[in-house]
């Protein structure tokens, strides 16, 4: 794995990448804009899974509608966050908040595969209703954690002196 | 005058306090963050209707008053984290131009919000023409450019 991203860090491109004055301000300023149409939009149909807002608002309306502008942040987030990882590869290999939020990252997805295909199936039955079953009340809590927790390290990979102890002991950007 | 409150706000045992405690801006920070993503979902939520996009089968008006009190305590949010970033590096913000960009279009925000935007939020709808979409399209340029000057006051200050 560190060899890999070496091999990114001296690749041309990413040179140029990192040595442009405004690349890694344009990247990181539409990565922040990015996130903030699709975690906005996700908090809100968690919350509503939840049964905190929009209660009148049918369930499923919520990923017919919403979802493709969410997804549509989701996509200009990967991109964007992909550029700046291949800008700086070694600045985020040692970087435990890095390994954490995709490890978070990770976990968000697999709950979201799992809730859309097996809570959701059997939406028509809660659709309109104000009582969600548990489970995907529990899904939409996992989710809200999970994506806070995604903000949260993202926001915390430019802290590289607050890394824990025992992940600094490991080395692994030395 | 105004150089001397932000030296003043500099100068307070809390800005000190802030810059030496390790944990205090970086916790500070990325509750702003979180706070920005509420902030956002709620103003998205309504704009994208104002638009005739999103939850379109939901009376708008419904929609606005629903989401507004999560607009409101979400501002809140940002406002009681985003205070102590600004005491802590007042002159930082002093000098940078973003931050006084950003001031002046959050307070454009506020008042288009809570006179133009709330009023054809709220109104019935299919009777103010194209005005909503217009609104809706302001709302979302002005929130955008609040973010993007938040942003590059960290990056090019």
């Amino acid at each position: 794995m560190r060899s890999l991203f070496e091999w990114v860090d001296a690749l041309p491109s990413s040179i140029a990448l990192r040595e442009s004055l405004n690349a890694y301000p344009t990247m990181l300023t539409i990565h922040v804009v990015s996130m903030c149409l699709f975690a906005g939009l996700i908090a809100y149909w968690d919350m509503r899974l939840v049964g905190l807002t929009l209660k009148k608002v049918p369930v499923s309306n919520i990923p017919t509608r919403l979802f493709p502008w969410a997804l549509t942040g989701y996509g200009i987030n990967l991109i964007t966050g992909g550029l700046l990882l291949y800008s700086q590869p070694m600045r985020y290999y040692g970087n435990f908040y890095f390994w954490a939020k995709m490890a978070l990252m990770l976990v968000a997805g697999i709950n979201m595969f799992w809730f859309h295909y097996a809570t959701y199936k059997s939406v028509q039955a809660w659709d309109q209703g104000r009582e969600i079953p548990l489970n995907a009340r529990l899904a939409g809590v996992v989710s809200l954690v999970l994506w806070a927790a995604v903000v949260v390290t993202g926001r915390m990979m430019a802290y590289s002196g607050l890394m824990p102890g025992w992940w600094n002991n490991l080395n692994i950007g030395a | 005058m105004m150089q001397s409150f932000f030296e003043w706000m500099q100068g307070l045992p809390f800005s000190a306090w802030m810059l030496e405690e390790t944990w205090a801006s970086p916790i500070i920070q990325c509750a702003h963050l979180v706070a920005l993503v509420g902030f956002a979902g709620a103003v998205l939520v309504v704009d994208m209707r104002l638009l005739g996009r999103g939850l379109i089968k939901t009376p708008l008006n419904q929609l606005a008053r629903e989401l507004d009190r999560w607009m409101i305590w979400s501002f809140v949010a940002l406002f009681v984290t985003g205070a102590p970033q600004v005491l802590s590096t007042a002159l930082k913000q002093y000098y940078s131009p973003f931050f006084w960009w950003k001031m002046q279009i959050i307070v454009i925000g506020l008042l288009f919000n809570f006179t133009i935007r709330r009023r054809v939020a709220f109104a019935k709808e299919g009777t103010l023409g194209h005005w909503p979409k217009v609104v809706g399209f302001l709302s979302i340029g002005i929130w955008t450019s609040v973010s993007v000057y938040a942003r590059l006051i960290g990056l090019l200050s």
